[in-house]
């Protein structure tokens, strides 16, 4: 089959592994990232995890956009001071959420009633003021949020987010489970990519629907099986370096005199904005 | 002569297939075992169930002369002092890397056995140098190569500082560096795990590792010896599967098909 | 869909998280009392297998590619408590790490996506498979029928959560501070999508996972159907995906015969010509139906009068809701994809029939 027509009818095993390497690739970033010598990066984790949360819930809760807009706006100063620059920032989160989100809100613009601000000319579609609001909120509200997770994620360790979620009350359980978990998704994320890689060597062109949906069900039902095979053998690991049930951690943090400002900090600005919008 | 393990007629099932038939043997502390088998042959299931990991179905195994049985495992005071005398190295270490970092890894099993915090952190920064991995501490397992993530398996089971040292395949998918790194590392091993059981189809490493063999075929023991007394006794090793012939050049040009192994080699002293 | 911050009202979102925290805790302890020590690991892989196929990118009928979520085949091979943990521990990775998926917004998505579809996909499985062996072509299509209707449950409830925000959050100005778009928007939105797409992805996964399995390991379905056996009497392999075909089928008809029985329904009782279809009337019924939204001057007119096509022989007494707009575009939906579907399949008969005759 000619180069040109494989390259066009890109078949969901291309598309599939793309996204698998896109996952591997954003989580190596996200851990050079963490490593950089940014304000953000130098505060203790379970600081950031309250920190951020409530500013988000800040911009959650506000009712005006200047506020929300504000709230961006620090979210964007903590980046820069933070090393990770506006143009990682958009290419990554900015645009994606924008464009999903804003094409949600465009019919918004149109259809909520109330008072009608501009007529479209040639369709003559009528723009409210309140539409224009609400799409306003909603990309803003989702534009911040994001960011301020993003921040985290950025930031900070993952081992370190988790070790932040444990000593902030969620059962030991769980951490470890979030932990084993985030480890064997790159374990399954290689036998994935293997699995379609080497399908992916044998096919020209595009394979015909059927044979593509068993496709799909067989990877899908191989790792399956891999996957109750790897937890009775990870199962085992763990039974011979003594657990036996309860997971026991290393608690490693210390607040350092940095880290109590800028919780206060954090609060403080979160508080404000509550009170303000 | 302390005994180690004791197997009396063990057989035992998995998923309806015998994987061990009627076994029998004894293992005695401080000596090096090679347990040898093709695939199938039942040396890894004989390995885990040496660990505690399995059951059998009828019959005893005997470690430091106590009986394995569930119940036994129950108690706490037993099961943490077996726990600490015997480490299992698997032969897949992802399975063994389930961990976010590889300093978590090196402390799981000191944390589990209930050690003094303070204490396990010098032991897990010693067990870093000792296999030079410190600097390797902070990062996660799938970041590791094949030969790094050997070294931490091992170091997240000697940090325990045990008695006896189960190995599944040691050598299995790992290049050929790593490889001889891990034999280099049983070889000169002075820790305190004397007692040393390796199962393993490789026939090029047991003469450096092992100083009895082993051999299971098919879930029945078939064969024990000295390694060199068993390398020697060709058609043992080929009906246990253990070699095999294929064709093959010799230096001459010749060209022809016999059973060998891929090690001979002389030197010139 | 996996809802951003910024969708739901804070005060939804913690009605959301106070809602899924008894799912969560009953989860555990049955979990627990099943799996004791085994649930670690087996959790954690488990999880990491759905955060993989959620990424997968299916392929679907006429070319385009969907997502499944996994829950259904979770639920079914894991129980519906297990999957609840296990799908809840990959959308907190999702959102925490991959930022697929808000902070605040996370209790209803597990709400949605792991609760709600795992329950209801264990139930309809059940209930379709009934005691049949675990190797029978029966279950095959009891697990995709579970995986279409619990996905689309999910769709539901998701839009419904978005559905209600500009009745209840708006400003001093009337603009809603959340999703802007009411239930009678909402809804046809949301399940139009899922009612195709997502619904027949994870109806795909479901029943061809569940397929794979009983060809190699059959014992992992064990875990919903305790009492089943292996019926050592039935095909083997190609079994298997003769079944979906029934699948599909299946569910063309009821694509179909739904929007046909309302037809009919309607018929017996009212009178009604093509006056009906003609506009001043229905956009009275849009209006009523929109919370008293005001049109756009330029509806879909073509998609407006199919709809009232269904719903307007309903008769006057009948709830509201069986008389609006949403309904009526939904049931378009659904008719239309009945045919392709049922179209498709005669083809691939015919055009096999031909080969086979050919040959």
């Amino acid at each position: 089959m000619p180069e040109k027509t494989r390259r066009r009818h890109k078949n969901f095993i291309e598309k599939t592994i793309v996204g698998l390497a896109e996952v591997a690739e954003q989580a190596l970033y996200a851990e050079s990232l963490a490593k950089a010598d940014g304000l953000l990066q130098k505060l203790d984790a379970r600081v950031k995890v309250i920190g951020l949360f409530s500013l988000i819930v800040a911009a959650a809760l506000s009712k005006k956009i200047t506020i929300i807009l504000s709230l961006f706006g620090l979210a964007i100063v903590l980046a820069l001071l933070s090393k990770i620059s506006p143009v990682v920032l958009g290419k990554r989160i900015w645009l994606s959420a924008f464009l999903f989100t804003g094409a949600i809100a465009l019919p918004a613009i149109f259809i909520t009633p109330g008072e009608v601000i501009y007529r479209l000319p040639v369709l003559h579609w009528a723009i409210t003021a309140q539409g224009l609001r609400s799409a306003l909120y909603l990309i803003s509200r989702v534009e911040t949020s994001a960011t301020f997770a993003a921040l985290l994620v950025f930031t900070t360790l993952w081992t370190q987010v988790l070790k932040a979620l444990r000593t902030l009350g969620v059962p030991v359980v769980f951490v470890v489970i979030l932990g084993m978990t985030h480890r064997y998704i790159f374990l399954m994320l290689q036998t994935a990519r293997e699995m379609f890689e080497s399908r992916q060597s044998r096919v020209a062109g595009t394979l015909p629907a059927k044979e593509s949906r068993r496709l799909a069900a067989a990877s899908v039902g191989v790792l399956l099986s891999k996957s109750f095979y790897l937890s009775n053998e990870v199962y085992q690991a763990m039974q011979s370096r003594g657990f036996r049930g309860e997971v026991y951690l290393l608690d490693e943090f210390q607040m350092q005199k940095r880290d109590w400002l800028a919780l206060a900090g954090f609060l403080s600005l979160a508080i404000l904005a509550f009170v303000l919008g | 002569m302390a005994v180690a393990f004791g197997v009396q007629n063990v057989t035992f099932r998995y998923n309806d297939i015998i994987a061990l038939d009627d076994i029998s043997l004894t293992l005695e502390a401080g000596k090096r075992y090679a347990v040898l088998g093709a695939n199938g042959s039942g040396k890894s299931t004989m390995l885990r169930l040496l660990d505690g990991l399995y059951f059998a179905d009828s019959g005893t195994v005997t470690a430091f002369g106590e009986a394995l049985t569930e119940e036994r495992f129950a108690d706490d005071d037993f099961a943490y002092s077996f726990r600490q005398r015997v480490a299992f190295v698997f032969q897949n270490p992802d399975v063994q890397l389930f961990n976010p970092t590889v300093f978590d890894e090196i402390a799981f099993a000191p944390l589990q056995l209930r050690w003094e915090k303070q204490c396990i952190r010098s032991r897990v920064a010693e067990m870093l140098d000792l296999m030079e991995i410190a600097h390797l501490k902070d990062r996660s397992p799938h970041r590791l190569s094949g030969g790094e993530k050997k070294r931490v398996a091992l170091a997240s089971v000697l940090v325990l500082e045990p008695q006896v040292l189960l190995l599944d395949e040691p050598t299995a998918a790992l290049d050929p560096k790593s490889q001889s790194q891990v034999i280099d590392f049983l070889i000169d091993w002075a820790g305190s795990a004397k007692t040393i059981i390796t199962a393993t189809h490789d026939l090029d490493i047991i003469e450096d590792i092992a100083d009895e063999c082993l051999i299971f075929q098919r879930g029945k023991l078939v064969a024990e010896g000295k390694p060199q007394t068993i390398l020697r006794n060709e058609t043992l090793l080929r009906q246990t599967n253990l070699i095999h012939a294929h064709r093959h050049a010799h230096a001459g040009g010749e060209i022809h098909s016999h059973p060998h192994l891929h090690h001979d080699h002389t030197h010139d002293e | 869909m996996h809802i951003p911050d910024g969708y739901l009202s804070p005060s939804t979102c913690a009605a959301l998280y106070a809602a899924a925290a008894p799912f969560w805790y009953v989860a555990l302890q049955k979990v627990k009392r099943l799996l004791s020590t085994r649930l670690v690991p087996l959790l954690s892989v488990f999880a990491a297998f759905s955060f993989i196929i959620m990424m997968f990118n299916l392929p679907l009928p006429g070319g385009t590619t969907g997502h499944a979520t996994g829950a259904a085949i979770a639920a079914i091979v894991l129980g519906s408590w297990g999957s609840i943990l296990a799908i809840s521990v990959a959308l907190l990775i999702q959102a925490l790490f991959f930022g697929d998926g808000g902070i605040t917004a996370f209790g209803a998505n597990c709400f949605n996506i792991a609760i709600a579809a795992s329950l209801i996909a264990h139930f309809v499985y059940r209930l379709a498979a009934g005691s049949s062996p675990l190797n029978s072509s029966r279950r095959i299509f009891a697990a995709g029928l579970a995986g279409y209707l619990s996905i689309n449950l999910s769709a539901l409830i998701t839009a419904i959560e978005f559905g209600i925000q500009p009745i209840f959050f708006k400003d001093a100005t009337g603009a809603p501070l959340y999703a802007p778009y009411s239930l009678a928007v909402a809804i046809p939105a949301m399940m139009i999508g899922h009612i195709t797409f997502a619904g027949f992805a994870e109806a795909i996964i479901t029943a061809g996972v569940v397929a794979y399995l009983q060809r190699t390991e059959p014992s992992l379905l064990k875990m919903t159907a305790p009492d089943a056996v292996i019926d050592s009497s039935l095909p083997v392999t190609q079994s298997g995906w003769q079944a979906t075909r029934s699948l599909w089928l299946g569910l063309a008809l009821l694509m179909i015969l739904t929007p046909l029985g309302l037809l009919a329904a309607g018929t017996a009782w009212g009178e009604w010509g093509a006056e009906d279809f003609t506009n001043p009337e229905t956009r009275q019924q849009i209006e009523q139906a929109s919370s008293n939204q005001a049109a756009p001057e330029n509806p879909p007119a073509g998609l407006e009068r199919l709809s009232t096509f269904w719903t307007a022989p309903i008769p006057d007494y009948a709830p509201s809701f069986l008389k609006s707009e949403p309904l009526g575009y939904i049931l378009s939906a659904m008719f239309g994809v009945g045919l392709i579907i049922l179209a498709s399949l005669v083809i691939s008969i015919l055009t096999r029939a031909k080969r086979v005759s050919d040959a």
